[in-house]
């Protein structure tokens, strides 16, 4: 319960009196105000928990075991405990963001003040729908951008107060508050990413951003080579501003790995792209880097021991990863490159531009004496290398993808290399193996002989989703002509192939959704190429339509894509977006087929991303190492209840339809992912033309890689409209031998009426 | 305690799954059952033992023991192909969610199994979906059939080195389910 101070002071904030839109009942809401929302959701689609271990210790009473039935000292059950720890998790995903959020709004109200204007160019007028549906404010500086952040650390507190022993005691409440602190991620990475396409002028309001290079075999190892490493871009564009005021540009190498490698590519498209967080370890092993700087978020703990190991220098840039390092931010450049050249040491440097002119200077150094001192390992070496092995197994009983390493590394001796390089496909960079062989077999330098030397190609970020698109694919995606929006997103700990999220998108792409990729996803994305050497991004148009293939961006531009969807309802719909958070996400959950694929998701953002995207209604499915995760929201699609409002006749109807399904699922192949995919774009708003198209790619891909039509097929047709044309007899047969029997079909289904609410069913009533 | 082949999977608790290596004594529990379930995993499609695929060894079982079986991921077809019509198709976690409500009537309608043998499943997301259950479904007993040592099962075969221990294992057992 807000007091009257309280509101007076949200109504101050998010300047109520600005009449863009009435403001909803939800202005900067606290966990209490969309509870109830998530109550409702979480009755359908009820925590399903898979504890990673049985024991607590984090508190002096433990460790308790918590198996079963079993309670700890303070009284807390398994259940609650693994609520509790996905809280936590959300919390260190949100708080990365806003960490990142922070400090690049204050990095660049530094430079160009808190007045700084926002604008997404003539294409996004309905710049940060997260923030306006969220907070209630349309932001429209960088000092607004800040109040949003402000706002979120806040809850931030409350929530993570509440993961305290002996504070919150029930699993519901726990994903209550973990949904709370998600959707305020997708506000965070709103905030981090809008600052970061104004004030470093990255792409916007268009669709075909460059083209750029990727992979390690793009980078031209003759010249000094910068690798940045992390998130954050604000190192990484002042030195891209140095070299082309030095006139440097074609001279010095800027490569990256994970999010920064793809906004560094929306600053400068003679940046490359090396990979993904899982060729981390594999690129600073292979000693190509002169010069590592390292920002935020996803990099690996030891990068100053590895780079030592090959020579390079790491520049760490971030207060949030000092790395024991000593400071020198400031002390004359040209003395610490000296060191760093001379001593190989290794540096904190929190003034950015001054990072910028050692990095560059100290590359343009130690480039000459690196191409004497680290040749990469060849097959014959790394087949002598191999004969040391013992056969001991030790490094496949700690390899986190279960990899068969011990039999690759013994073909290997014999001159095999299929087995080691099919490793390296699968490898997620860890290291471990070679850390715990007895031999000392240098693994991760053997993949360096089996690795494709071989570039790809990734399109460059681009931002939010243009208004305009939104105009023209609103409509089909809502009565389910365009058969949804699949957004791949996430890390990179997939549990095969590194191509097969390639793969999938392929396969959608094909099929005509809107397929959208951010982080790690969208660069592997690129990772495969076709007959005639085209990646995805070269053979499919970069429009945000049916067929389309959409780099968004990094990590942080996941918001666009929650901040799409939101806008269907508000553009396409005429739903006010202003402080409407139930309303929307009830919109999104019953009208808008959007599926997230996180197949190789690793972090804790992670976890708070795709919890965000619960919140608002859109269902994730998840690659298996997401088990680890600990929680899922299943339904029961033959035992639940599928009731919902009918928003025209204002009467409650049992639908029998269980669409979507789930909203947060774990699925073991990708054959398995793509045929749920299609499953979780159904919604129950499809018209009858939509659910055909939607049943047709469902069952052509059921047929495809399970075998026959879906087992579960009657639960999606509510008509015999609905069923498509080509497969119309034998889902007849299929349907008789069921005992199928007509479901209604509704024109404007919602939730809202079935729960406790401030909302009215009036509200879902859009212009449309 | 013994430990997982895979160290991703060490429990860090105390209800560890019993290490079974007898055929005798596994086909004891199956037969004692009163419903159990056999639940397929992708692994099995790929997993050699000798000359057979691991899945044609489940499909021995399934069928020695008559005992319905619940096909995930995309294991459908090649049970189909190998003569085995599955009962059920989930995937892991739905069968899971499915398992731990003692009402649900199970995958023949004739009510919740009180066995359910697990086969071809990635290890960490099979330890998982047997915690779910260790704690969650008390109802239940699990046994897995891979050649790791599961932890988080009821009972699970030891880690396996040698195929030809597997083989012999997984043989013994389609034998004495064939003895009534
Ligand atoms: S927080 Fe509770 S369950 Fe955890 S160690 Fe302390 S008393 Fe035990
Ligand atoms: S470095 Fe790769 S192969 Fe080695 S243990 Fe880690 S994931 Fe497995
Ligand atoms: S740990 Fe080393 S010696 Fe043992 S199997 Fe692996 S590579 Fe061979």
């Amino acid at each position: 319960m807000k007091g009257t101070k309280r509101l007076e002071e949200i109504k101050e904030i998010i300047r109520a009196e600005e009449d863009w839109e009435p403001v909803g009942p939800t202005p900067m809401p606290h966990v209490p105000d969309l509870r109830e929302w998530d109550r409702r959701l979480l009755k359908t689609y009820k925590p399903f928990y898979a504890p990673f271990c049985d024991l607590c210790c984090l508190c002096t009473y433990g460790k308790c075991d918590l198996t079963g039935t079993n309670r700890g000292a303070c009284g807390i059950d398994i259940a609650s405990q693994q609520g509790r720890m996905v809280t936590i998790a959300c919390c260190m995903g949100m708080a990365a963001h806003a960490g990142h959020a922070a400090h690049i709004i204050e990095y660049l109200i530094e430079k160009y003040g808190e007045d700084y204007p926002i604008d997404l160019g003539n294409q996004v007028n309905v710049e940060c729908p997260n923030i306006r549906l969220v907070l209630g404010m349309k932001p429209k500086t960088l000092g607004d951008l800040k109040k949003a952040v402000e706002y979120a650390a806040t809850e931030l507190v409350h929530v993570l107060s509440s993961t305290h022993t002996g504070q919150e005691g029930d699993p519901v409440d726990y994903e209550s508050k973990a949904l709370h602190i998600s959707m305020l991620d997708h506000v965070c990475m709103e905030a981090a990413d809008v600052a970061q396409i104004v004030g470093f002028k990255f792409p916007t309001s268009k669709a075909d951003t460059p083209i750029v290079d990727m992979g390690w075999g793009s980078v031209d190892k003759s010249k000094p080579v910068i690798l940045v490493v992390g998130h954050n871009p604000a190192c990484s564009t002042e030195i891209i501003d140095y070299l082309r005021e030095q006139g440097l540009e074609d001279k010095v190498e800027v490569c990256g790995i994970c999010c920064t490698a793809l906004e560094t590519t929306r600053y400068s498209d003679k940046a490359k792209i090396i990979g993904p967080l899982s060729r981390q370890l594999f690129f600073v092993r292979a000693g190509i880097a002169d010069v590592i700087v390292a920002d935020e978020q996803c990099i690996r703990t030891d990068l100053t021991v590895e780079a030592s190991k090959v020579g390079s220098v790491v520049i760490a840039s971030s207060d949030k990863a000092c790395r024991g390092l000593e400071e020198a931010s400031e002390r004359p450049a040209d003395e610490v490159v000296k060191e760093m050249v001379e001593q190989r040491k290794h540096f904190l440097i929190l003034d950015h531009r001054k990072a910028a002119e050692v990095a560059v200077k100290a590359a343009m150094e130690l480039a000459p004496r690196r191409k004497e001192e680290k040749p990469l390992m060849t097959k014959e070496q790394a087949q002598e290398a191999a004969k040391a092995c013992k056969a001991c197994r030790n490094c496949e009983q700690v390899c986190p993808n279960l990899l068969p390493l011990s039999e690759a590394i013994q073909k290997a001796a014999e001159g095999r290399f299929e087995e080691l390089r099919a490793c390296f496909e699968r490898c997620i960079g860890c290291g471990k193996c070679e850390e715990v062989c007895p031999q000392d077999v240098p693994i991760q330098k053997m993949f360096q002989s089996v690795a494709s030397w071989e570039t790809w190609k990734c399109r460059a970020g681009r931002g939010p989703v243009m208004d305009t698109e939104i105009r023209k694919v609103g409509a089909p995606i809502v009565l389910g002509t365009i058969p949804g929006v699949v957004a791949f997103v996430g890390c990179s700990n997939f549990p095969e192939e590194i191509d097969e999220v390639a793969e999938m998108a392929e396969e959608f792409a094909r099929r005509k959704y809107i397929v959208v990729l951010t982080g790690c996803s969208a660069m592997v994305a690129g990772m495969r190429k076709d007959k005639d050497g085209l990646t995805i991004y070269e053979k499919f148009p970069p429009d945000f339509d049916a067929g389309g293939v959409v780099n968004i961006g990094s990590c942080v531009a996941n918001a666009h894509i929650s901040g799409a969807v939101m806008k269907i309802a508000n553009i396409f719909a005429n739903l006010p977006l202003r402080a409407n958070y139930e309303v929307i996400a009830d919109y999104v959950l019953n009208r808008v087929g959007a599926c997230g694929v996180a197949w190789g998701a690793m972090s804790q953002k992670a976890a708070s991303i795709g919890t965000g995207f619960n919140r608002l209604g859109v269902p994730v499915v998840l690659g298996p190492h997401s088990s680890k995760y600990r929680r899922q929201y299943l339904s029961r699609k033959e035992e639940d209840d599928w009731t919902v409002m009918d928003g025209r006749k204002k009467e409650l109807v049992d639908t029998k339809e269980p669409t979507p399904e789930h909203l947060c699922i774990v699925v073991e192949s990708k054959e398995r992912a793509m045929v749920t995919i299609a499953k979780l774009c159904m919604r129950k708003n499809d018209t009858p033309q939509g659910r055909q198209i939607k049943l047709t790619h469902y069952i052509d891909l059921h047929k495809r890689l399970i075998g026959g039509l879906p087992p579960d097929l009657h639960h999606f047709v509510r008509t015999e409209r609905d069923i498509p044309m080509f497969f119309k007899r034998e889902v007849m047969e299929f349907l008789k031998q069921k005992g199928w029997q007509r479901k209604p079909v509704l024109s404007l289904p919602t939730l809202i009426g079935t729960y406790p609410s401030k909302v009215s069913v009036d509200a879902v009533v859009g212009g449309k | 305690m013994a430990l997982p082949y895979h160290k991703v999977n060490v429990l860090t608790g105390f209800k560890a799954a019993a290490e079974m290596k007898d055929p005798k004594a596994l086909a004891k529990v199956i037969k004692k059952a009163q419903r159990p379930l056999l639940v397929v995993g992708p692994k099995a499609l790929s997993i050699k033992i000798g000359e057979k695929l691991f899945v044609e060894y489940l499909v021995e079982i399934a069928k020695a023991g008559n005992i319905p079986v619940c096909a995930t991921a995309h294991t459908k077809g090649k049970l189909e192909e190998l003569g085995l019509v599955p009962d059920s198709t989930y995937d892991i976690m739905e069968i899971i969610n499915h398992l731990k409500d003692p009402e649900w009537k199970g995958v023949k309608g004739e009510g919740n199994h009180d066995l359910v043998l697990f086969g071809g499943f990635r290890t960490d997301l099979g330890n998982q979906g047997l915690s779910t259950l260790k704690h969650f479904a008390p109802h239940l007993r699990t046994m897995t059939l891979c050649r790791f040592y599961y932890p988080n099962a009821t009972f699970s075969l030891p880690n396996i080195r040698k195929d030809e221990d597997w083989k012999a294992l997984l043989e013994g057992l389609v034998e004495e389910l064939k003895t009534s």
